[in-house]
């Protein structure tokens, strides 16, 4: 197998095969490779298997700051004798040279057997008893001295190296891990001025890079909206904010049904709609009311503005405004719940609406425009339960089988717009509804759990979830 | 939704002849939605419009109908009563809660659980047809602790009784100021006099809509019972008492006729005939049934039908006031079909679907953002007054507010994408950058009354993210777009740090801004590198 190599990995493999088992210090030392420069190397050589590590510990000794000193101006006892060389002196006198190395000095002088001691009044005198020679310890300093720095295992007579560790400060001990370096049986048959110039390694880890795009929630709603499409429905699009009129009144929601108080809708402070609909249309509208309701309505309750609670109040307008005999259209957009916030409940999610007007359509079309949009949303196993809507009848909602959950989660509802919602806008013929809210399908096409996920924008759960789902 | 919680033995006896597994499979076609499920119980949603389903003789009643085990309309039997049986109405109570209704209902039995039912009955009933107890409330009370007639009429505020759940006595303006019922409905009864029911011994029972008497508590060791409804519309009155009184007679009572002045309670439980033409029903539901199938479809789901001429008549029970017109029963038709049974059809599309042209715009802009390097971000229209303008120093005088919000996070309209992109780039501190993030989205602003338009905005934070590199993006997005050539002229901008923001212009008309966002702004989001960013109004290109 060839190796693509690194010159980095280049240069320490035809140092080692000359030079086995180096430090990684050695390897700066005998190459122009910096310590990073090595060290990388050596980490990938290792990946390689082309090179082993092994840790180890080694000693090192030098000289204090007395070895130092007397590595310059001798041994306390070399200073004594040299003192009493020509003649001999008073240990007064010689205290007040060497002072209070005196009793080292005197120590040492008699164990080495260089002096005598005399005794006399006042004060002993100390004279040469024999020519000194240089001693073991005196030797071992000028080496250590010499060299600065040496391997502790590299002196041999460790009796003179304890007996001058004995003296405060003359040797300091150095501890150092070193990294050395061995190469493998299959790095030393590398021939490294053979291996490739300029190639690179295919096979090494690169950076992660992200590749920028749409939102998944985002990818969800156009599916949707392509599935639409493609079933011949056609886009309509309205306001956010809506006057009460169109989000309720002219879906038969009477002004004192609990379902418009402050509870589950946003009103918007301040802000009365003024031209909402025409006078024929509020006019039918509020009769519409007062012989289903029986109570006075209010064109004023009508005119607050509101954020919309379903996308329905986009479609009622456009029928009431086109009137069509035959017709498919949709609406896809954000509606609002004045809600607490939950891993199911956001106060501002998507719903998508779509209805069919036609002169024979029935519930049983309904339920098979359903069945092909789910097919179509690769959703097979589904089934219809009967429900209550308060501007529809009859009314249904879908049940689809969710195999990870193992169970029927509820989705879109749908039903026959009531003759109270229609009449009043002169619309005679029946209008199919159908819709619900779109994180609920999203969430099961992407494994959520916490619906808040999409409106996190959190980049790690944007950057890394699959995009062709 | 409101829940009942229905044990199966139970039901099970209620509904005989059946088992628990068919009962169970036949749950969701009477619309209840089972939202839990045990050995012993299921908890089931059911409808507002269905009052009569809070209670398990209610939910029995429909099964049996389905299983075919009893069909038609249960009828109403109302015994007559001694002269006594009587609530007198007080000209005085006219002017602030004017009606009341009522029904006497003997040798029945209650359990804890039927308790705890008819509870939840008349909260549903408070709520929907009572709109939160104003056009009706009522009171069921233990007949055997009052003495009849009873009146009712007004008292002041110091009028003093033993309210339900308490030992001792309180006055009218007690309860009003010290009770939870007090403070949620007081608002219902304005002025000096409040409605009040008096017995013939002078003891209060009732103070409508707020509070029971202690003395007339029902228990389980209650077994005849009296039923007042008040309120301020007649007929919601009566379709609330409706309801109850079909409930007692289903758990076992037998009802005897409680006189509102001179008119008797049997009166009100009279049935509704309305018409049904059979050719709705079949293209309705897409179906091509004969008129007696049709009949039976509808006896199943206990209403009366019968064929007349080419016309079915049917007949509503009064309870049933959730039935406005022939599309109803169109709906009862296809429960008593089964909606099971009911097989999908594909009708042909007459027309081809298209997108809306904004939204292929929006899209196709987005996608050239992607191909400029650019993730999309979706945030909410509402946010934050702290992030909108407080974090991002942008002038809040013309905020769009909402009213009472649940969370503060969501109050007002966004009039900018850009701080929330700021927002969503605090979040990511931790993850790698660069990061450029773009958001396509709706602003809102205060005039006419409210004006909404769709913006772009986009973000770059990098350690190198400059004017320079920002500027680039923007001439890109517009010359790959719309082929449009955009000026940037000097202007300055809370959000934009001083001297590096400018306004864009596009055929000398401003469409937007652009800039290196304000480092005490990138602070306040403790955000550790230079952003960069620009926002554009689209509602020009479309």
């Amino acid at each position: 197998m060839s190796q693509v190599l690194h010159p980095i990995e280049k240069t320490i493999i035809k140092l080692l095969k000359t030079t086995p088992n180096l430090t990684e210090e050695q390897i700066v030392e005998k190459t122009n490779l910096s310590i990073d420069q090595t060290r990388r190397g050596i980490e990938w050589l290792r990946l390689k298997n082309l090179a082993t590590v092994s840790e180890s510990e080694k000693s090192f000794v030098k000289l204090g700051t007395n070895g130092l000193r007397a590595k310059q101006d001798g041994l306390p006892e070399r200073k004594l004798v040299n003192l009493i060389e020509s003649q001999p002196m008073s240990f007064s006198d010689l205290q007040k040279k060497l002072g209070n190395e005196i009793n080292v000095a005197i120590a040492n002088a008699k164990k080495n057997n260089w002096i005598n001691i005399e005794k006399a009044e006042p004060s002993n005198i100390v004279s040469l008893n024999q020519k000194p020679e240089q001693t073991r310890e005196e030797k071992m300093i000028s080496y250590i001295g010499d060299n600065g720095k040496v391997a502790a295992d590299q002196i041999k007579d460790t009796a003179t190296l304890e007996s001058i560790k004995k003296r405060p400060d003359y040797i300091i001990v150095e501890t150092t891990k070193s990294r050395t370096v061995l190469l493998s049986e299959q790095a030393k048959t590398i021939d490294v001025e053979k291996e490739d110039i300029g190639a690179i390694d295919v096979e090494a880890e690169v950076p992660r890079v992200y590749a920028a795009r749409t939102h998944p929630l985002k990818d969800t709603i156009d599916e949707i909206r392509e599935v639409f499409v493609s079933l011949g429905f056609s886009e309509v699009m309205g306001n956010y904010t809506q006057p009460s009129f169109w989000n309720f009144d002219a879906l038969f929601t009477p002004q004192d049904h609990p379902a418009r108080e402050m509870q589950d809708t946003f009103y918007i402070k301040d802000k009365l709609a003024e031209k909402f609909a025409s006078a024929d249309q509020i006019k039918k509208v509020s009769a519409a009311h007062k012989k289903g309701w029986k109570y006075d309505w209010s064109v004023d309750a009508a005119k607050k503005m509101v954020l919309r609670t379903h996308t329905t109040c986009v479609t009622i307008k456009y029928l009431a405004d086109h009137k069509p005999q035959e017709d498919r259209v949709f609406s896809l957009g954000r509606v609002f719940r004045n809600e607490k916030v939950s891993y199911k409940h956001l106060v501002e999610f998507n719903q998508v609406e779509g209805i069919v007007v036609g002169k024979n359509v029935s519930l049983r079309d309904l339920m098979g425009i359903q069945t092909e949009f789910y097919k179509k949303m690769g959703l097979y196993k589904i089934k219809f339960w009967p429900t209550f809507f308060p501007y529809t009848e009859p009314s249904l909602q879908t049940m689809v089988y969710n195999e990870r959950l193992g169970k029927w989660v509820e989705l879109f509802g749908m039903g026959i717009f009531r003759p109270e919602v229609t009449r009043p806008f002169g619309i005679t013929r029946p209008v199919l509804a159908w819709g619900g809210g779109i994180e609920r399908i999203a969430m099961l096409k992407y494994g959520l759990d916490d619906v808040r996920e999409f409106y996190n924008n959190n980049l790690s759960w944007l950057r890394n979830v699959t995009k062709c789902q | 939704m409101p829940v009942v919680t229905l044990y199966l033995n139970r039901l099970e006896k209620l509904v005989g002849k059946s088992s628990k597994s068919k009962i169970l499979d036949a749950l969701p076609f009477l619309g209840l939605d089972i939202e839990e499920e045990t050995k012993e119980y299921v908890k089931v949603e059911y409808s507002p419009n269905r009052p009569d389903y809070a209670t398990d003789v209610g939910i029995a009643a429909g099964l049996q109908g389905l299983f075919g085990t009893k069909k038609g309309l249960e009828k109403i039997i109302i015994k007559k009563s001694d002269r006594l049986a009587l609530i007198k109405t007080d000209s005085s109570v006219k002017k602030i809660r004017p009606f009341v209704c009522g029904i006497i209902a003997k040798n029945g039995k209650l359990d804890d659980e039927a308790i705890k039912q008819l509870i939840a009955l008349q909260e549903d009933l408070h709520f929907g047809v009572g709109r939160r107890r104003k056009k009706a409330s009522v009171g069921i009370h233990d007949l055997d602790a009052l003495s009849l007639p009873l009146v009712y009429t007004v008292k002041s505020k110091d009028h003093k009784f033993v309210p339900l759940t308490m030992t001792a006595s309180m006055s009218v303006a007690e309860i009003l100021e010290k009770t939870d019922v007090g403070h949620d409905y007081g608002k219902l009864i304005q002025g000096q006099k409040v409605p009040m029911i008096i017995d013939s011994k002078n003891n209060t029972i009732s103070f409508p809509p707020i509070i029971n008497s202690a003395m007339t508590t029902v228990s389980t060791k209650t077994t005849n019972l009296l039923v007042e409804v008040t309120g301020t519309d007649k007929n919601s009155t009566e379709d609330a008492l409706a309801v109850v009184a079909t409930t007692l007679q289903g758990l076992g009572f037998t009802l005897y006729d409680l006189k509102t002045d001179s008119k008797s309670s049997s009166l009100i439980f009279k049935t509704r005939p309305m018409p049904l033409d059979p050719n709705l029903v079949n293209q309705t539901l897409g179906l091509d049934l004969t008129s007696a199938t049709i009949c039976n479809y509808l006896r199943k789901c206990r209403l009366d039908a019968s064929p007349r001429g080419k016309k079915i008549m049917c007949n509503i029970p009064r309870f049933r006031f959730d039935i406005f017109g022939p599309m109803d029963l169109v709906e009862e038709v296809a429960l008593g079909y089964g909606i099971q049974n009911l097989t999908p059809t594909l009708p042909l599309s007459a027309s081809v679907g298209q997108k809306n042209a904004i939204t292929k715009k929006m899209d196709q802009l987005g996608q050239i953002m992607v191909g400029l390097g650019f993730t999309e971000a979706l945030n909410t229209s509402l946010t934050s007054k702290r992030t909108l303008y407080d974090e991002t120093k942008r002038n809040s005088s013309k905020l769009i507010e909402v009213a009472e919000s649940k969370s503060l996070e969501y109050t007002i309209l966004r009039d900018s994408l850009l701080p929330e992109l700021l927002e969503n780039l605090s979040r990511n501190v931790h993850e790698s950058y660069p990061q450029n993030i773009f958001e396509i989205g709706t602003v809102f602003f205060g005039d006419s009354p409210i004006n909404e338009s769709v913006s772009l905005a986009c973000i770059s934070a990098d350690k190198d993210a400059s004017f320079t590199k920002i500027k680039a993006t923007l001439q890109s997005l517009l010359k790959t777009g719309s082929d449009i050539e955009c000026k940037t002229k000097t202007s300055t901008n809370p959000i934009f740090e001083q001297g590096k923001t400018a306004d864009v212009i596009v055929n000398d008309k401003k469409i937007g801004v652009i800039g290196q966002i304000d480092s005490k702004v990138i602070e306040n989001f403790k955000i550790r590198v230079p952003v960069s960013g620009f926002e554009i109004a689209l509602s020009d290109f479309f």
